[in-house]
C-alpha cells in the first residue's frame, strides 16, 4: 500500500516538474505562435531594448529603437561597427525589406545600467510638417538616459546630427511629440518637482531651438507644494490640435490614474505651476486600482459599436485602451494587464472590459522574467486603428487583440519568439541567495503603416518583425496571405 | 549604564552604523518595548506591513514598516528627500504633512536610505510628529514611518533601534524577498 503510495506521489511530482520544464524556453527551439509569423529579425546588438518608432522616410523604411541601458555583466556592449564597446543608446535599421533587416547605426547613450542609463524613448518627425523646420529633413527626439532629451537630424538615418538637447533633468521616459505642430509632451524630471516624472511641454516646431511653454503635473507634484506626492507620469499622448486632448498616464504597476486634459487649455492657460493652473485644464480622471498603473494611454476616439448600431444614441464610443506595466519577475505582483476605459462622457470615464494572457496557458509565472503587459502599439495608422491593438507580454510575448468591439476585446494572435544565446537571464531573491531563468522579454511593440508588427526585448534577444497570418489577417481587412 | 551597553551592543553585532540625525539625540533613560498592533490601513497597491505601537520612553507612539518590491532607481536607491516624501508612507497617517528640516542618510543593517521628520495634521485636527524612513535593496524598498504626540527624536531613536533587532531584520530580509 505505502509504496503504491510512494508511486503515486513520484509520478505526480514528476508529471508536475515535467509541465514547467516543458514550459522552460531553451536556446533553439521554435518560437510559438498562432496566427503571427516572424519576417526578419535583427539582434540589435544584443542591447536591451525599449521603443520602436517606425518611420517610412523617403523610399525607405527606418526603424529607430531605444536602449535601456546594459547589464552588469555587459555595461556597454561592442558595437560590431566600430570595434568599440558603446553605451546602450539607439539602433537605427533599415527595415524596408523586413526579411533582411540592415542595422545601419547604433547611436550611444547614456552610461549606465538596466534603468540608469541608455536613451529608452525614440520618437521622429518630417522637416515638412514642423512650421520651422527644414522640409527636407527628418528629425529624432530622444532622451539621453535620465539626464536630457536630445533632437537629431536622422536625414541620413545612417549618419545622424546633433542639433539640440534640453538637459539638468532627474529623469526622463515616454515622451509625445506631435508632429504637425512640433508640441512636444516630454516626460521629465525637473530638479524641482517633488516627483521624478512630471511633463515639461516643448514647442519643438523649430528643432533645432526648442522653446519651453511650461511644466505640468499633478497637484501636489509641484515645487513647494506639501503633503502626499500623487503618483508619477509615465507618458501621454496628444490627439493634436484637432481631438484637442492629451490623454496623461500615470503610475506604473501601483495606483494607475487616466488623466483627460484639454490640449488647448493646457498649452495656452497660465503657465506658473501653482495648484489651480494645474488643475485649469484637467476635464476629468480615472482613477485605476491600487493593484494596476498606466504605462499606456492610447485614444481610440470616435469607435462605431456593432452592438450599439441600432441604438438612438450612443452608437460611437470614446475609448482609451490603458496598459499596465509589470515589474517583478515570476509574478511577484499583481497581474498587470490591459483595460479599455470609455470616455464618452469625458467627466464620468468607465472602464469597460480588461485583458490579459490566461497564465496557465502557458505557465508563464514559472517560465522566468516577467509576465504581464507592458505597452502597446501606438501607430495610429489606418492599417490597425481602432481593429487590432498589440500588446507586448514580456515572456508572453505579443499578443494580437481585436478590438473592434472594445466591450469585449478578443485574442486573435500571439507570438512569443525563441530565446538566443544572447537572451539575458532574470533572477528573483531566494533564501540565501537569487535563482534565475532564461525567458523573452517581450518590451515594446509597434507597428508600420505597411502592416508589419516590430517587437523588441527587453532580455537582449534584439528585434522580431512579425506579420499576421489566417484569421487575424481578416480582422485588419488585410488581404488573405 | 545597561541601556548604554546594550545600544553598544547592537551597534556591534549588527553592523549598525551612522544614522544621521539619531546619533544627536541624547541617550535614552528608560527602556521601550513596540507591542505589535494590527495594520491599521486600508489595502492599498502594496502588501501590508507590520504595526508596532510604543511602550515605555516612546509611549503612545506608533510604527508602521513594510515592504515595498518593486522600485525603479536599482542603482541610485533613495536619492534624495522627495524620494521619502513619496514613498514612506506618510501620507497613510495623514495626507498633510510637511517636511519640517531636510533629511539624513540612515543605515539599518545593510541597507541604506534617508530619514526625515514631518509635521503631521491628524484628521481630527492635533498635531504629531512622524519619521519617516526609506531604505533600499536593490531594486526594493523597506519604508518605516514612526509617529506620535511625544518627542520626534527619541521616537525616532527607539523605532531605529527596533528595526535593528534580529527578528525585525530577519522579518524585513523574508519581507524583501517576497517570503
Amino acid at each position: 500500500m505505502f509504496r503504491r503510495v510512494s508511486l503515486a506521489a513520484a509520478l505526480v511530482l514528476f508529471a508536475c516538474s515535467t509541465a514547467a520544464e516543458a514550459q522552460k524556453q531553451t536556446v533553439g527551439a521554435p518560437p510559438e505562435a498562432s496566427n503571427m509569423k516572424l519576417v526578419g529579425t535583427s539582434d540589435l546588438q544584443a542591447r536591451s531594448a525599449y521603443q520602436p518608432t517606425i518611420h517610412h522616410q523617403g523610399d525607405r523604411w527606418i526603424a529607430y529603437i531605444g536602449h535601456h541601458g546594459g547589464t552588469d555583466d555587459v555595461p556597454a556592449p561592442v558595437n560590431p561597427m566600430t570595434g568599440k564597446a558603446e553605451s546602450n543608446g539607439t539602433s537605427i535599421v533599415d527595415v524596408t525589406d523586413p526579411a533582411r533587416p540592415k542595422y545601419l547605426r547604433h547611436l550611444p547613450g547614456q552610461e549606465g545600467k538596466y534603468e540608469s542609463g541608455g536613451a529608452q524613448m525614440v520618437r521622429i518627425c518630417d522637416g515638412k510638417g514642423l512650421s520651422k523646420g527644414d522640409p527636407n529633413a527628418v528629425y529624432m527626439l530622444r532622451t539621453f538616459g535620465s539626464e536630457a532629451h536630445e533632437i537629431w537630424n536622422v536625414t541620413d538615418p545612417a549618419s545622424p546630427v546633433l542639433i539640440a538637447r534640453i538637459g539638468g533633468l532627474k529623469d526622463t521616459h515616454k515622451s509625445w511629440w506631435e508632429c504637425d505642430t512640433g508640441i512636444a509632451y516630454l516626460v521629465s524630471g525637473a530638479p524641482d518637482w517633488r516627483t521624478r516624472r512630471m511633463t515639461q511641454i516643448y514647442d519643438l516646431s523649430d528643432p533645432a531651438h526648442p522653446q519651453k511653454i511650461r511644466d505640468f503635473g499633478l497637484p501636489g507634484q509641484e515645487p513647494g507644494s506639501t503633503g502626499a506626492v500623487p503618483t508619477e507620469l509615465h507618458g501621454p499622448i496628444s490627439t493634436g490640435p484637432d481631438g484637442n486632448r492629451v490623454y496623461f498616464g500615470y503610475g506604473t504597476n501601483k495606483g494607475g490614474i487616466l488623466q483627460i486634459v484639454d490640449r488647448d487649455k493646457l498649452l495656452n492657460g497660465a503657465k506658473e505651476p501653482t495648484p489651480d493652473n494645474l488643475r485649469y485644464p484637467e476635464i476629468s480622471r480615472l482613477p485605476m486600482s491600487a493593484f494596476n498603473g498606466a504605462h499606456t494611454t492610447f485614444p481610440m476616439l470616435d469607435m462605431p459599436i456593432a452592438e450599439f448600431a441600432e441604438d438612438k444614441d450612443g452608437k460611437t464610443r470614446d475609448i482609451v485602451m490603458i496598459v499596465d506595466e509589470a515589474i517583478l519577475n515570476e509574478c511577484g505582483e499583481a497581474r498587470q494587464m490591459v483595460w479599455f476605459a470609455d470616455v464618452t462622457t469625458e467627466t464620468r470615464p468607465t472602464m469597460i472590459s480588461s485583458y490579459t494572457v490566461p497564465e496557465a496557458s502557458g505557465q508563464f509565472c514559472q517560465r522566468g522574467g516577467r509576465f504581464g503587459s507592458h505597452s502597446s502599439n501606438e501607430s495610429m495608422a489606418p492599417v490597425y486603428y481602432k481593429k487590432m491593438a498589440f500588446i507586448a507580454f514580456f515572456n508572453a510575448g505579443v499578443r494580437a487583440l481585436d478590438i473592434r468591439d472594445p466591450y469585449h476585446p478578443k485574442e486573435v494572435g500571439y507570438f512569443i519568439p525563441s530565446i538566443t544565446s544572447a537572451t539575458d537571464k532574470r533572477c528573483i531573491p531566494i533564501e540565501g541567495g537569487e535563482r534565475c531563468k532564461v525567458a523573452i522579454q517581450t518590451n515594446n511593440v509597434e507597428t508600420d503603416d505597411r502592416g508589419y508588427i516590430y517587437i523588441v526585448d527587453r532580455a537582449n534577444t534584439g528585434l522580431h518583425i512579425l506579420e499576421l497570418t489566417g484569421p487575424a489577417r481578416a480582422v485588419a481587412g488585410l488581404p488573405k496571405g | 549604564m545597561r541601556r548604554v551597553a546594550m545600544i553598544a551592543g547592537l551597534a556591534i553585532a549588527f553592523g549598525a552604523s551612522a544614522v544621521g540625525a539619531y546619533q544627536l539625540a541624547p541617550p535614552a533613560q528608560e527602556s521601550a518595548h513596540w507591542r505589535e498592533i494590527a495594520w491599521p490601513f486600508p489595502r492599498d497597491g502594496w502588501p501590508g506591513g507590520r504595526a508596532f505601537r510604543c511602550d515605555g520612553v516612546c509611549v503612545g507612539a506608533e510604527l508602521y514598516v513594510r515592504a515595498k518590491r518593486g522600485f525603479c532607481n536599482c542603482d541610485t536607491g533613495v536619492a534624495d528627500d522627495d524620494e521619502v516624501d513619496r514613498v514612506a508612507d506618510i501620507d497613510l497617517i495623514s495626507p498633510r504633512f510637511a517636511a519640517v528640516a531636510a533629511g539624513a542618510i540612515v543605515r539599518v543593517s545593510a541597507m541604506q536610505g534617508r530619514i526625515r521628520h514631518y509635521g503631521l495634521v491628524m484628521p481630527d485636527g492635533t498635531r504629531h510628529a512622524a519619521a519617516g524612513i526609506a531604505l533600499s535593496r536593490r531594486c526594493d524598498l523597506l519604508v518605516a514611518v514612526a509617529q506620535g504626540a511625544g518627542d520626534a527624536n527619541t521616537v525616532q531613536r527607539e523605532a531605529l533601534l527596533f528595526l535593528e533587532t534580529p527578528e525585525m531584520r530577519t522579518w524585513a530580509t523574508a519581507a524583501l524577498d517576497g517570503r
